[in-house]
């Protein structure tokens, strides 16, 4: 147990020297940061748009108002975001690290490999999702004559690092499939496109899909049940109590993978 | 009494369970159906022991198993059957523990941050491996000493060339002054000169630190400068497991003379020599291993000959009694055509008996 906690702390430690090695890669770059959050910040609004002009259409959405359903998309933005700084690494995990065989020399320091390659790369600039949510959240909840408590703030930003986590989840156990099919691509691009369903009610979908969004894959505990809960709607209430524990499932579930796909490394080498 | 081997190896093998991939576009969509496998013995039962400050070569052709030994050796790979104890650890078990006491280089590959100054790798890898300031500090005067890296260490990597990339690498894998240092063909693709820095380097580093080294290389050059051992793999296994000097004398076949001649005047001579020359071998065999005369230009000639069947001193006279010579030069034959031949089988292994020393089987 002690012995668990130095090798955390070391990690912690060596997290920052990561970050400021990751830091001086962008800053022989210049320009090029900006320009990036720039371009990412333009679809993250236009994205948003769509939103507003499917209201002009319909005046309401499964029982949600404008507002409220600009409310879960603002929020969604904001694990996501927090998701993104690190989610460089898993999506290109199977075409550098197997396939071009980074992942030898992950092999080779003393620390821990999954720390590895999600910490090797960062993307600040999804940090403009987080921001351009919070905005889009606190606009929305004006508009619905919000009153914002404490707790409703605490349990935000719970939910968003929940969310972020069961972001991570997913993608982490979907890059694990990497140790046993060697392909550049992987298998996520499909579960992409699948990301924007968690951004409507998930009460519009036929039962299947809100069963899928729910167990399977659980982009709905990431966006949808903490925004109800946030936005106090009564339906999916007892949903809000599990979104912790399903974010400390999903993660426990993919770091499982992760080990297993590694012991499938270390016998094969690919 | 001895001391315990760094680094011992028993009855370690590797196998791979592959699929035979079928080739074209149909012949993928069966792949995805139906798949034949077979089992590929990379690595086949192989025994040896290091000792701490040994420096060994290790060879063999494209796919002899090298690559597989040293990536069980450096902790990557789990073996199908086997022991190995290295520096104290079981390296697959241990590995965190393992690999903050090993250095290892790919030759291919750096483990540097590929955009930026190489000093912040170095600044990075110093933390990772808990190298104190002062260690740190000691270490890297002595590397920009011999590796001459001051003035490499604010350029980008990317920007560094091949050779002065590798003097980085070394560096990087040697920061933490582990005890053993494995070094996959780092002299590829390199020329004379960068190769003269590394090697200097290695046998610097082996004097003071007493760093044991395995490497791996196809340039025979590195194995005669640096080390006095030598593990010979092919198929899987070790076929030669001893010195270089010995290697030499159990399979040096033939010698080699080259001569020049004292002027271009001399075709008919040199011609009726090349006709008598069966007369000269044994029972006048006159096959090509046997006795053999090239003509490398117009002045140089080289005469390849079985050191066992012919004797070198009858055949200079013979040479200097049939044609003006101006330079003589009598060669081993060169260790690289050792080499060939035990992998393709022709020299005779039963004949090779290793002693106890040096490779005999760990037995408990």
């Amino acid at each position: 147990m002690k012995e668990a906690f130095i090798n955390f702390k070391r990690h912690a430690a060596l997290l920052g020297s990561y970050f400021a090695q990751y830091a001086k890669v962008r800053v022989s770059y210049r320009g090029d940061f900006f320009i990036s959050a720039a371009t990412s910040m333009t679809a993250t609004i236009f994205s948003l748009g769509f939103v507003f002009v499917l209201f002009e259409r319909v005046p309401t959405l499964a029982n949600w108002r404008m507002e409220e359903v600009v409310f879960l998309y603002g929020f969604s933005l904001i694990p996501f975001g927090l998701f993104n700084v690190f989610s460089l690494n898993l999506y290109e995990f199977g075409a550098t690290y197997i396939m071009e065989g980074k992942f030898d020399r992950v092999l080779l320091r003393p620390l821990s490999s999954l720390f590895q390659v999600v910490f090797d790369a960062f993307r600040i600039e999804a940090l403009q999702e987080v921001v351009v949510g919070g905005i889009v959240v606190v606009w929305a909840a004006r508009r619905l004559h919000y009153h914002w408590h404490l707790v409703d703030i605490v349990l935000l930003t719970l939910f968003a690092l929940c969310g972020g986590v069961i972001y991570l989840s997913v993608f982490l156990f979907l890059s694990t499939f990497s140790f046993w099919f060697e392909d550049r691509i992987g298998i996520h691009p499909p579960f992409w496109n699948l990301l924007a369903f968690g951004r409507y009610p998930l009460s519009i979908y036929s039962s299947y899909i809100q069963f899928l969004l729910s167990w399977i894959i659980p982009f709905g505990f990431a966006t949808f049940y903490p925004a109800s809960r946030l936005l106090g709607r009564p339906e999916f209430r007892v949903y809000a109590a599990l979104i912790p524990l399903v974010a400390a499932a999903a993660f426990a579930l993919a770091v499982t993978a992760w080990r297993v796909g590694l012991r499938r490394y270390s016998s094969t080498g690919s | 009494m001895p001391e315990a081997p760094l680094i011992s190896v028993h009855a370690l093998s590797k196998h791979y369970r592959s699929f035979k991939r079928r080739e074209g576009i149909l012949g993928g969509l069966r792949n995805l159906f139906h798949r034949e496998y077979q089992t590929v013995k990379a690595v086949e039962n192989i025994n040896f022991e290091i000792g701490r400050g040994e420096m060994v070569g290790y060879i063999g052709p494209n796919g002899a198993g090298k690559s597989t030994t040293i990536k069980m050796l450096t902790g990557i790979l789990v073996p199908t059957s086997g022991e190995m104890l290295s520096n104290g650890f079981v390296p697959w078990r241990q590995r965190t523990a393992y690999v903050k006491t090993i250095g290892v280089v790919f030759g291919q590959r750096t483990q540097l941050w590929w955009d930026i100054a190489a000093i912040e790798s170095f600044k990075l890898l110093r933390r990772i491996y808990d190298v104190s300031q002062r260690d740190y500090d000691e270490r890297m005067e002595l590397f920009n000493q011999v590796l001459g890296l001051t003035e490499l260490l604010d350029v980008p990597v990317r920007k560094l060339s091949l050779g002065q990339r590798m003097r980085c690498d070394l560096a990087a894998a040697l920061l933490h002054n582990p005890p053993i240092l494995f070094l996959d063909e780092p002299t590829i693709g390199l020329d004379v000169v960068a190769k003269d820095h590394i090697r200097q380097f290695l046998r610097a580093i082996n004097e003071r630190y007493k760093t044991t080294v395995l490497l791996t290389t196809h340039d025979l050059d590195d194995i005669e400068e640096l080390c006095r051992r030598i593990m010979i793999i092919d198929r899987g296994t070790v076929l030669y497991d001893g010195p270089l000097s010995r290697l030499k004398e159990q399979f040096l076949r033939t010698k080699q003379i080259k001569f020049i001649l004292r002027d271009g005047d001399q075709s008919a001579r040199l011609a009726a020599f090349e006709h008598n020359l069966p007369a000269l071998a044994p029972n006048g065999d006159s096959s090509a291993a046997t006795l053999r005369l090239e003509r490398l230009d117009e002045m140089t000639c080289r005469l390849r000959f079985d050191r066992a069947r012919v004797s070198s001193s009858d055949l200079i006279r013979q040479i200097l009694a049939a044609v003006d010579v101006r330079d003589f030069v009598i060669e081993d034959e060169p260790i690289e055509e050792i080499i060939k031949r035990i992998y393709s089988g022709e020299a005779e292994m039963s004949s090779y008996q290793p002693v106890e020393k040096d490779s005999s089987p760990v037995t408990r």
